[in-house]
Order: structure tokens, then C-alpha cells, then sequence
């Protein structure tokens, strides 16, 4: 049997790890537009942030070798012919497939994508992304940056460059950063955190609306509020879209079964895959890397024993790379709120039917495994969810196992 | 395979295997250096809780949540002595283990395996090492009321030790007199705190 992937990220490359794992030994080729080995998203600002390249390919560099992988590198799969079980890329080339692996990932979304053409301009994706970002700041010597976009990876990109020693300028539609994992409350208590922190200069509720270029060259940003901003480096990450065109035609992400089937003969797993959530049931794309994971798993258990079946994605999130200050959340910020705060954290639980619907941990990740388990696993807190998160020593859950109250 | 259990009726909160671990873990393995050394590393913290006290450590989960939750390939499991260990090079503190740890056994500093100068995640290695060499890990070796237990655990109590701390704490089996004793004064002693609190 011959098993091809289109992307030769996060999801597939647990894939293709785990199917020679649980003793596949028919052929693989794994299809990138990309030229590398497989590399964590998650990682690669910190080889902006100064640490060396090398640590970004998490599975090692001699990836391909190891896993007996054919890679066909910078060449993107542009079209899936599932009746011919045949894929090509945009340079023509044809792979046949018995089964395929479809896990391309999103790609970022640019409101504006003619920007890119100017020098100075970059999006926050991929390892293309920051080794671009890299020369262009080591070669112009660049003091200070403009980061549009406040979600993860905006943030994730203003302190990766902060910690590097530029100066930055955050700029965000919403009233508050990381509008998707926080509530208006625990978004704002935040927001000014981060702003208290770094010295980052946020500038909440205006977007950056023209670019200012000379010679095709980045001088300045101009935001909706009227001001303009002087700067030769603009990072660009308001949104990602999933790159779903070559099998579906278009970017809305591909629909797969509990068995991570999106056709009798196509998995799929990871930022493209359509998935239902573990506790709501609401299909979405949930695009962090341990339902990447748990998805890739499934689809090679699948694939070899012909077993297995997904639970449900889960949209937890936790920001803290580059800073000493975690901003943990869950769920839905509906229902009964119930909220803690002391000094730098900020707990905030919501209820629905006596069990968590959604949390925020902000300030420290202490208990957030403990909560983050009650949730998944639907159990009745309204009894005591008071104490456990007021708990300063956060010791409730072995408070109970104990039975010392 | 073998892992470590409590037998938190035994402990009397004395902390030996917290300084044990930390002499243990310094790269100098000597006490002396690893006091009032902000880098040292203690990877199993005595939790108070009343009158009762108990360490509390990784638990080398099979599954473990914070294996599957690091976008780093800094989490592994040795396949020989299926400890869940941290590669402080690889680890960027992104925090995803510790949101998801039921135990709360990781946390985050600048360690001697710190090699950007920046926190990095650490938690109970299982003194893989030590054990590799057919000793016991530094906690146990050091806990001298028997509360800690390097022991086999069979099949049913491993599951069950993934999500439950209660099977991990073994509970009352023939506790030492002097313990007892120890055990009662310490009741006592909060019994009469709380009292003179109302
Ligand atoms: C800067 C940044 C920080 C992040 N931080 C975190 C974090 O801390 N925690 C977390 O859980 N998640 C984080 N994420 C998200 C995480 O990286 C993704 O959820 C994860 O990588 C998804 O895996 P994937 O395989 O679906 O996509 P990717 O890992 O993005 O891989 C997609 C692959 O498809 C390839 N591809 C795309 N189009 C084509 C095509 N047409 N033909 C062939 N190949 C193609 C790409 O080159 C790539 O190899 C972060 C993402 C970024 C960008
Ligand atoms: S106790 Fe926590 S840190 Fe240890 S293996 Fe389990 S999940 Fe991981
Ligand atoms: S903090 Fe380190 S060990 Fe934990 S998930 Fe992130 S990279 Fe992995």
C-alpha cells in the first residue's frame, strides 16, 4: 500500500511517525510547498527571538531518513483526483495514492495581499516566513516593528521580536488582545498585563488601513484612527484560512468522520479538518497542535488496524512562551461566572448546568490541569467551585482525595 | 514497571526527599551548593494540607496528557523504564503540559538545563538515571519513615494511577508507633489551631 500526505506539518508528520510505529512498511511520500523538514509552528519565533534553527525541527532533521519517507519538497499540491486517486502539484508532477493523508494546514489571511510585494512586509506562518523576517532584520539593522493582529500568533510574534530588542507596536481591532481566548473581563486584565510587562505599545480598537512605501521599499503604516506610524517592518496576522482548494475547491476546510475520514480513501487531520468538539458537538476548526496530534493518531491507528475513533477536539489554549505570565482558557464564556482575583491572577469560571462550560487561568498555570480535567470529564461543581479556584494554595483537588475539608 | 507510590499516613512532612531531589538534580550534587542557588531544581514539593502532608511529584501518567499536549518534542517516555521525561534544550515553555497535568507536577524556572537563559518546564524525572543503575530514586532513597515506596505497580492500579491520585497514595498498612504518635499530636495540634481560630 502507498501512502501519500499533502503538507509535511505538525499532523503529518505524527502520521507518518506513528503509522511506521505500529509497523507500516509500504511506501510513503509526504508533498510540501515548503522545503524543509518537518518543523513545529509552535516553536519557530523562538529562532526569531535568538535560539538556534535547529530546535524547530521537533521529530530531528534526518526526519525523511528515519521514517523511510520519499519527500517532494517546494512544490504545492494543487489538485486532489480522488476518482484516479491521483495528486499534482503546481509543477505537474503526479503521485498515485491508495491512501492520502490530507493535512495542509491554514494558511495566514491578508486583507490587503499586495502589501506583501512591498519590502518590509511579512506574514507569521511558517518557517519560510521567519527566516525571511530574520535576514531582513539582521541585514537592515530594523529597531522597530509593526505587528497587526492581537489573536496568538500576533502576540506570539510581537514578544518573539520584543525579546529579540525591537520596539513594538501591537495593533488590534477588538477592545482587548487575544480576543478568541478571553472574555471582555479576563481579555482586558490581560491586555494590560502584557502592556505593563513588555512596554509594548498597544493600540486597541483601529486597524492598520494603508501602507506608506517609497521605491518599494516599507516607511510607514497609516492606522483607521488617522495616525501614521513610521516603521520598516510590518508583521501581518489578523486571521488563517484552511488550505482546503486542492480536494474541496474551496477554503472552508475539509469534513471528516470520527475515523478522520474525509472519503473512503482520504484522512484528514489538523488546522484543515472540519472536527466536532469534545464537549459542545459544534463542528469547527479547532487549530492547536494536541488535536493535530490526537487526530494524526486516530487516522494512522485507523489506517493500519482498520480501529479507533475521534472524541472531539478540545479549543484549549495557553499563551506563554517569551513571557512569564500564562493566560489559560476553554470553552464557552457563558453561563454563571465565578471569579477570583489576588495581586497578578485572575481565575474566572463559568457554569451551565452545575458543570464548567468555559474557564480563564490568567497569571499562573496552577490548577489549570485540575480544572481543565473537571471540564472535560462534565463532573458537577457548583458545590464547590468557589473554593477551588479561591483556593490560594490550590490544593482543593487533594483536599478531596484526602477527605480533609 | 515500577514507579513511585506514598504512603502519605508515614509522612511527617520533613522534606528529606526535597532536599534529597534537589542535591540530586544540582550539577555539583552537593547540598551545600544547591542552597540559596536560585537555579536549583526541586522536583517534588511536601503539599500541607492540615494535619495531613504528602509529596507530591510527576506520575509518570501512561497515557500522559502532557506527552501528547508538547509541540516541542521536549516530552518523552523511556522505553525501558517508561518514565515520562523533559528535554530542557527543547522545551520553550509554551506551557501546554501544564495546562493539561491533573497533578500539577510541572513547573517552570531557570535551571541549570536552562540553555537560552530563559524559564524552561521541570518536573520528576523518575531518577531515571539512578534506577537505569538499579537504584532507587533519591526521594525514596532519603525518605526514612517509609512513606515513599519504589514498588511495582500491576496493571489495574497503573490505569487507574493515570487518573486518580487515590490509588497513588496507598493509605494506612501498618503504621510505625512513633509515627502514630506523631500522626496524633499533629491532629491534635490543628484540632486545637482551629479551635482557638472560631
Ligand atoms: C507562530 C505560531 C505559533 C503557534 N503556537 C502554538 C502553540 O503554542 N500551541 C498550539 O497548540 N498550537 C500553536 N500553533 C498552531 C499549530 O502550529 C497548528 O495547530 C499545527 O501546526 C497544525 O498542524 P497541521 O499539520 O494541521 O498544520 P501545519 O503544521 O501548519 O502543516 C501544514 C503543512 O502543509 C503544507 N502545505 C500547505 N499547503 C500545501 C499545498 N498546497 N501542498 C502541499 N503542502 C502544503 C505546509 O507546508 C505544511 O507542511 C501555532 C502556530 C503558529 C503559526
Ligand atoms: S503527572 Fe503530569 S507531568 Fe507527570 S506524566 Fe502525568 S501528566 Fe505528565
Ligand atoms: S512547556 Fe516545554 S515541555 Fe511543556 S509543552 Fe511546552 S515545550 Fe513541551
Amino acid at each position: 500500500m502507498k501512502v501519500v500526505t499533502v503538507g509535511t506539518g505538525m499532523a503529518a508528520a505524527e502520521f507518518v511517525q506513528r503509522l511506521r510505529l505500529e509497523g507500516f512498511g509500504g511506501e510513503i511520500v509526504m508533498c510540501s510547498d515548503e522545503g524543509f523538514a518537518p518543523y513545529s509552528p509552535c516553536v519557530i519565533p523562538f529562532y526569531l527571538a535568538g535560539e538556534p534553527l535547529q530546535t524547530v525541527y521537533w521529530k530531528g532533521a534526518d526526519f525523511y531518513d528515519r521514517y523511510r519517507v520519499t519527500p517532494r519538497l517546494s512544490d504545492p499540491v494543487v489538485e486532489v483526483d480522488t476518482a484516479r486517486r491521483l495528486v499534482r502539484s503546481a509543477a505537474g508532477r503526479n503521485a498515485s495514492y491508495d491512501r492520502l493523508f490530507f493535512a495542509s494546514g491554514a494558511r495566514s489571511w491578508y486583507p490587503r495581499p499586495e502589501w506583501l510585494e512591498t519590502t518590509g512586509v511579512f506574514g507569521f506562518k511558517t518557517l519560510t516566513d521567519m527566516v525571511a523576517i530574520d535576514r531582513y532584520v539582521s541585514e537592515n539593522n530594523i529597531k522597530k516593528a509593526v505587528v497587526f493582529g492581537g489573536g496568538f500568533i500576533g502576540v506570539d510574534a510581537a514578544l518573539a521580536l520584543w525579546h529579540r530588542g525591537l520596539e513594538i507596536t501591537l495593533v488590534h481591532r477588538n477592545t482587548r488582545l487575544l480576543s478568541q481566548m478571553t472574555d471582555e473581563d479576563g481579555g482586558r486584565f490581560a491586555t494590560a498585563k502584557l502592556a505593563a510587562k513588555t512596554g509594548i505599545d498597544i493600540r486597541l480598537k483601529t486597524t492598520v488601513n494603508e501602507i506608506v512605501t517609497n521605491g518599494g521599499q516599507l516607511k510607514a503604516v497609516e492606522l483607521a484612527n488617522g495616525e501614521r506610524i513610521e516603521t520598516a517592518l510590518l508583521i501581518v496576522s489578523i486571521g488563517v484560512s484552511p488550505n482546503s482548494e486542492a480536494l474541496c475547491g474551496n477554503d472552508k476546510g475539509v469534513a471528516s468522520n470520527d475515523q478522520m475520514l474525509a472519503d473512503p480513501d482520504i484522512y484528514t487531520a489538523g488546522d484543515v479538518a472540519v472536527t466536532r468538539h469534545a464537549v459542545t458537538g459544534e463542528q469547527g476548526i479547532f487549530a492547536t497542535y494536541p488535536n493535530a496530534m490526537q487526530q494524526a493518531r486516530i487516522a494512522a491507528r485507523h489506517l493500519v488496524h482498520g480501529d479507533g475513533s475521534f472524541g472531539g477536539s478540545i479549543n484549549t489554549n495557553v499563551l506563554k512562551k517569551h513571557i512569564d505570565f500564562p493566560i489559560v482558557s476553554a470553552g464557552r464564556f457563558e453561563g454563571e461566572p465565578y471569579t477570583w482575583q489576588q495581586g497578578d491572577i485572575w481565575r474566572r469560571v463559568y457554569l451551565q448546568d452545575g458543570m464548567i462550560n468555559g474557564y480563564l487561568i490568567i497569571g499562573d498555570t496552577r490548577i489549570s490541569g485540575f480544572i481543565y480535567h473537571l471540564y472535560l470529564s462534565r463532573k458537577r461543581v457548583d458545590r464547590n467551585i468557589g473554593t477551588i479556584i479561591s483556593e490560594p494554595r490550590h490544593d482543593s483537588y487533594y483536599r478531596g482525595v484526602l477527605g480533609v475539608h | 514497571m515500577k514507579r513511585i507510590f506514598v504512603d502519605y499516613k508515614k509522612c511527617l512532612a520533613c522534606k528529606a526527599c526535597e532536599s534529597a531531589c534537589a542535591v540530586e538534580q544540582h550539577p555539583c550534587h552537593s547540598l551545600m551548593a544547591a542552597l540559596g542557588d536560585h537555579k536549583t531544581q526541586v522536583n517534588v514539593r511536601v503539599l500541607g494540607i492540615d494535619h495531613e502532608a504528602f509529596p507530591l511529584s510527576c506520575r509518570h501518567c501512561d497515557p500522559a496528557d502532557c506527552l501528547n499536549a508538547c509541540p516541542s518534542g521536549a516530552i518523552s517516555r523511556d522505553p525501558e523504564s517508561g518514565a515520562v521525561l523533559l528535554d530542557a534544550a527543547l522545551c520553550k515553555a509554551c506551557a501546554m503540559c501544564a495546562m493539561v497535568c491533573p497533578f500539577d507536577a510541572i513547573s517552570f524556572k531557570v535551571t541549570h538545563r536552562s540553555l537560552y537563559g530563559r524559564d524552561v518546564a521541570y518536573k520528576c524525572d523518575l531518577c531515571n538515571e539512578r534506577i537505569k543503575e538499579g537504584k532507587s530514586p533519591a526521594c525514596v532513597t532519603a525518605c526514612h519513615s517509609g512513606a515513599l515506596v519504589y514498588a511495582e505497580h500491576d496493571a489495574l492500579r497503573g490505569r487507574q494511577a493515570v487518573k486518580s491520585l487515590r490509588t497513588y497514595l496507598l493509605g494506612a498498612e501498618g503504621i510505625p508507633a512513633h509515627v502514630e504518635l506523631f500522626r496524633e499530636l499533629r491532629r491534635k495540634e490543628f484540632a486545637r489551631r482551629r479551635d482557638g481560630e472560631q
